[in-house]
Parts: structure tokens; C-alpha cells; sequence
């Protein structure tokens, strides 16, 4: 291996294992030239599969167990209401910019979901989508702010609104913030000096959410022969040609990872997790709705409930303990078979064909390992292995809604996401199976030759 | 405009300043003044502050609306 200098991960969240065929590749030559010299596989992603806590597994080499978050938010132990948000003052472990800074290494960390509020780096950082605003504090030093929002040309956090039926002025944003991040990385390449260079476009993620119905001819809303068709496949071509740019500016002596944070397909509907419960038997309400209602713990009666849930791309389902929720129905002795009949109840659910779908109830102790394995939520649900979204609102007049609570949504996560490793100087080509987030940390500190800490859970691939 | 009242000159003892810039030799880090400031930088950050205290009531509605709107709340 020639010498290595500086490693440089672009994020591309949400972009599936699929990318990696020859059919994509085929339209992607800068990201082919990568595969064909490097080392390239899916890469598994966190359980649950999500954008947080996935790029902080990635990036700290930890499960969500060591991490203490599940999601963007996650429930105040105890209470029925109180939730919190996983921001960057939720992550306790050291990141690859904390580790690498502290021994000397300048990194350049851009646009990395969990980086708001700011902490200092050794370098420069700018914040991702927990944001509040561009009138927020989101770059170190401060005053890189004023650089970038002039380089952008007005800077802007992320899309304002995905779930929109108004798709070309979707299209629209999602093209100019992509080339605004596009033109920052440009300059932070170029202005800064920098050992460990680390961005992620949030795009993919925008755009296989707001169009994968007109890309999929197994999406069940796809019509052949519409105005999108070719949106996400033109986007990832667009996304090529700026990784083209960025390798022919990286030099000998880089080695560039194209990864993800997760896969994304088609999303079958949205199944009504509490609606469900409530015709269980195991969730009961003060008094009958009428009409969608969204989810409220004041209109649930709490004695006689024995669980409810929060949706999303997964379900988590939280039981009503004694001695740990206010008004906990399940006493700690019958626990676990009141869970294991949750299970094998949510394995039997039926989508709106009436076939049972392969949905996965999965224990969190089967998932996970670290201290913060207690606070997780008591199961999590991935309904027909996530083909299907978890709605979490009252009184739907179906268990199956086609769109989600909140409007328009077309693919959901999937588990694998991409891998792309090309090295200076090397003529791999190497496929490589069973690859997962938390190799990727390891990987970065071998390849900057630089000792990888005792507590990284993956393993480096070179 | 940047200018040179953005910054404030700070006396520290020559001994400090001679052994830090002994430390930070092969660091990345380009002057005693580049660490002095990233260390004071991450002593006066928000390092500490509770979760509950990383958004104002305003921010916070704007982020859980945001987030709403992903599919994440």
C-alpha cells in the first residue's frame, strides 16, 4: 500500500447496497473507477437502521447500547410523555475527529448528522440537519460561518419539506443544497489543511423519500412512463460526477471511502401500531375518538394498558411496567411473557392483502450490549422486515394507511447500506462480504496509521 | 468585515508559551495561538450543558418540526 496521508469519507445517507450493481454503476464511472480499483461491499448498518444513531455507530465504532440513543428521540425513562432529542451534546463517546484531533490530526467534519450544537475540533466543523436554522451557531471556528454562507451563496441547513406533492420544487431544493454542500467541500478541500476530511449529503436520503415511487417498478404507486422516472438515478449521476471532482482534487497520497449510513426501499404503507394495540386488547383509551387523532398519553388509560408504541420507520414499543412506569400494569415477574406473547402477536400481523407479513419483534438485549441497554425501548418492530413504516395515530379507518400520518412518503430504510474504499496506488477490485458501520472507524485510524482504541467494536478492513 | 478588532491580545507566562509550543510541534497545529484557542475554545463550549438546555423553546419547536416532517417524530 503506498503511503497514506489523509483519508476522506463522503456520506451519501441513505444510499443502498443496490448502487453497487453493475446495472448502477454502469451510469456512475467515477464510483465504478472506485469499486474496480478498491474494495467495495454493502455494509450493515445499526439496529435500528436509522440516520441516528447510524452515523455515530459509524463514526465512534460503538453500538447504541454503549451510545445510550435509539433514534432522533428517545423516551425519558419513567414517563409516558417525556422524550428527549439526540443532539451532539447526547454523544458521550469520542468520534473519529475527537480521537484523530487529539493526536494531531486536522479534520475537516461537514455536514455530519449529530454535530449540532458545536463542539470544537481540531479544524473545522460545520453542523448538520439538528440545526435549528442558519441563524444558529453551526460551524467551528464561529467564524467560519461567514465564509461558507458566502461560498454557498446563502447556506442552507436541509430541505424545508420533503412531503410535498409539489415534486419539482422538491427536485429543485434538493439540486441547490446539493451543489451548495458541493461548493463548501470545494473550499474546506481546498482552504484548510486537513488530514481526515468527512461530509455527508443528506440528498439521497431527500430524494428516495420524496421520489422512489416513480423510480421502482415495484413500488405499488410506480406508473411507467412518468416525468421522475429517471430523478433518483440523474441525482446519483449528478452526486458521481461531484465525487469525480473531489477524487481528482484528493492527490497520491488519500484514501477516499464513499459510504452510507443505511439502504432505502420501496415502502408498502404504514401499518397502525396503536390502532392495533387498541383491538388487542393491550392498549385502552379514556374515551372513543373519532376520527385520526394523533397519539396523546393524556387519552390513554394507563391502568388498563399493558403497551403502546411510537412509530417511524420502525416501532418501538414501549410495555407498562409496575415500579417503572407511573401507572405500570405488567408486574416485573410476568415481563417477559407478556413480551413474548407481544411477539409472537406482531409476527402474526396480516398487511392489506391479509398475508402475513415478515415482521421482525426483536429484544433489545438480543440487539445491543453496553450500559444503555436498559433505557431502550422494550421491543423493537420492524414490520415485514421494514417494507412497511410504523404509524403511531388514533383512530385510522383502516391498520393500513398507503401514506404516511404527515403526507407523502415513497421508501423506507433498509439494512445495507454502501462500502467504497479505493486506495493510492492499488489495483483491488475486491468485493468483501459481512461489513458493518463500526469497521469503518478502525479502517480510518489503520489507514492514517495510527493505533486503533481498545473500546472501536469493528474491525478494520485493510 | 473581519478586522483587527475581531481580536484581543492575551498575556500568558514565556515559559507556558515556550512549552506549549514544544507540545504542539508535529501536532497539526499551526501556532501557540491556534492551540491556546482551540483549547480555550473547547473549555468555553457547550461541552457540559444538559440535553435539555441545547435548544431554546424556539429552536426546540423547530427542530421536533423538522424532524415531524422527515418522519422521524
Amino acid at each position: 500500500m503506498a503511503a497514506i496521508n489523509r483519508v476522506v469519507i463522503i456520506g451519501w445517507d441513505c444510499a443502498p447496497a443496490d448502487l453497487l450493481s453493475d446495472e448502477w454503476l454502469a451510469e456512475m464511472p467515477n464510483l465504478r473507477g472506485m469499486v474496480n480499483q478498491g474494495l467495495s461491499g454493502p455494509l450493515r448498518s445499526s439496529d435500528p437502521p436509522i440516520t441516528v444513531p447510524a452515523w455515530t455507530c459509524m463514526v465512534s465504532s460503538k453500538n447504541p447500547g454503549q451510545l445510550g440513543f435509539y433514534g432522533f428521540r428517545n423516551r425519558k425513562i419513567g414517563e409516558y410523555d417525556g422524550m428527549w432529542i439526540a443532539t451532539s451534546a447526547a454523544v458521550r463517546a469520542r468520534r473519529l475527529w475527537d480521537i484523530l484531533g487529539a493526536r494531531g490530526k486536522r479534520c475537516a467534519v461537514f455536514n455530519v448528522p449529530q454535530t449540532y450544537p458545536v463542539k470544537p475540533v481540531n479544524g473545522v466543523l460545520i453542523s448538520s440537519f439538528l440545526t435549528p436554522g442558519t441563524d444558529s451557531q453551526y460551524t467551528h471556528p464561529p467564524e467560519l460561518k461567514t465564509d461558507i454562507d458566502r461560498v454557498a451563496d446563502g447556506y442552507i441547513i436541509d430541505c424545508e419539506n420533503f412531503r410535498t406533492d409539489d415534486k419539482g420544487r422538491l427536485l429543485d431544493q434538493i439540486y441547490q443544497i446539493t451543489d451548495k454542500r458541493f461548493a463548501v467541500a470545494k473550499y474546506l478541500w481546498e482552504q484548510e489543511a486537513w488530514d481526515f476530511f468527512m461530509m455527508v449529503y443528506m440528498g439521497p436520503d431527500r430524494i428516495q423519500h420524496g421520489f422512489w415511487k416513480y423510480h421502482d417498478p415495484q413500488h405499488r404507486k410506480f406508473q411507467p412512463g412518468n416525468p421522475f422516472e429517471r430523478a433518483i438515478r440523474d441525482y446519483y449521476k449528478h452526486l458521481d460526477q461531484q465525487l469525480g471532482e473531489l477524487v481528482s482534487m484528493a492527490g497520491e497520497d488519500a484514501a477516499i471511502m464513499v459510504v452510507s449510513d443505511h439502504g432505502a426501499k420501496r415502502m408498502e404503507g404504514s401499518f397502525n401500531i396503536n390502532d392495533w394495540l387498541i383491538k388487542q386488547g393491550l392498549l385502552t383509551l379514556n374515551a372513543p375518538i373519532d376520527g385520526p387523532t394523533k397519539f396523546s398519553v393524556d387519552l390513554v388509560d394507563w391502568s388498563k394498558t399493558v403497551a403502546w408504541a411510537w412509530g417511524g420507520y420502525y416501532s418501538r414499543v414501549f410495555m407498562n411496567v409496575q415500579g417503572r412506569e407511573p401507572q405500570g400494569t405488567v408486574t416485573p415477574g410476568e415481563y417477559e411473557s407478556v413480551r413474548d406473547d407481544l411477539i409472537n402477536r406482531l409476527t402474526q400481523v396480516t398487511d392489506d392483502q391479509g398475508r402475513v407479513m415478515n415482521t421482525r419483534a426483536l429484544r433489545p438485549q438480543d440487539l445491543f450490549s453496553g450500559p444503555y441497554v436498559q433505557e431502550a425501548p422494550d421491543l423493537f418492530v420492524y414490520f415485514d422486515d421494514l417494507y412497511w413504516r410504523a404509524g403511531e395515530s388514533l383512530g385510522n379507518a383502516s391498520l393500513h394507511s398507503s401514506d404516511t400520518e404527515i403526507g407523502p412518503d415513497d421508501a423506507v430504510h433498509d439494512y445495507d447500506g454502501i462500502f467504497v474504499l479505493s486506495l493510492p496506488g492499488e489495483q483491488r477490485g475486491e468485493r468483501l462480504a459481512r461489513l458493518q458501520l463500526m469497521d469503518v472507524a478502525p479502517t480510518v485510524m489503520k489507514l492514517l496509521g495510527t493505533q486503533i482504541p481498545v473500546d472501536f467494536e469493528g474491525t478494520s478492513v485493510v | 468585515m473581519p478586522g483587527q478588532s475581531d481580536k484581543v491580545t492575551i498575556k500568558i507566562p514565556r515559559p507556558l508559551y515556550n512549552r506549549i509550543g514544544k507540545l504542539i510541534e508535529e501536532s497539526g497545529y499551526n501556532s501557540v495561538t491556534d492551540f491556546v484557542v482551540y483549547v480555550l475554545r473547547d473549555i468555553a463550549s457547550v461541552h457540559n450543558r444538559a440535553e435539555d438546555e441545547v435548544y431554546s423553546e424556539e429552536e426546540l419547536q423547530r427542530v421536533k418540526e423538522h424532524l415531524h416532517r422527515l418522519g422521524y417524530l
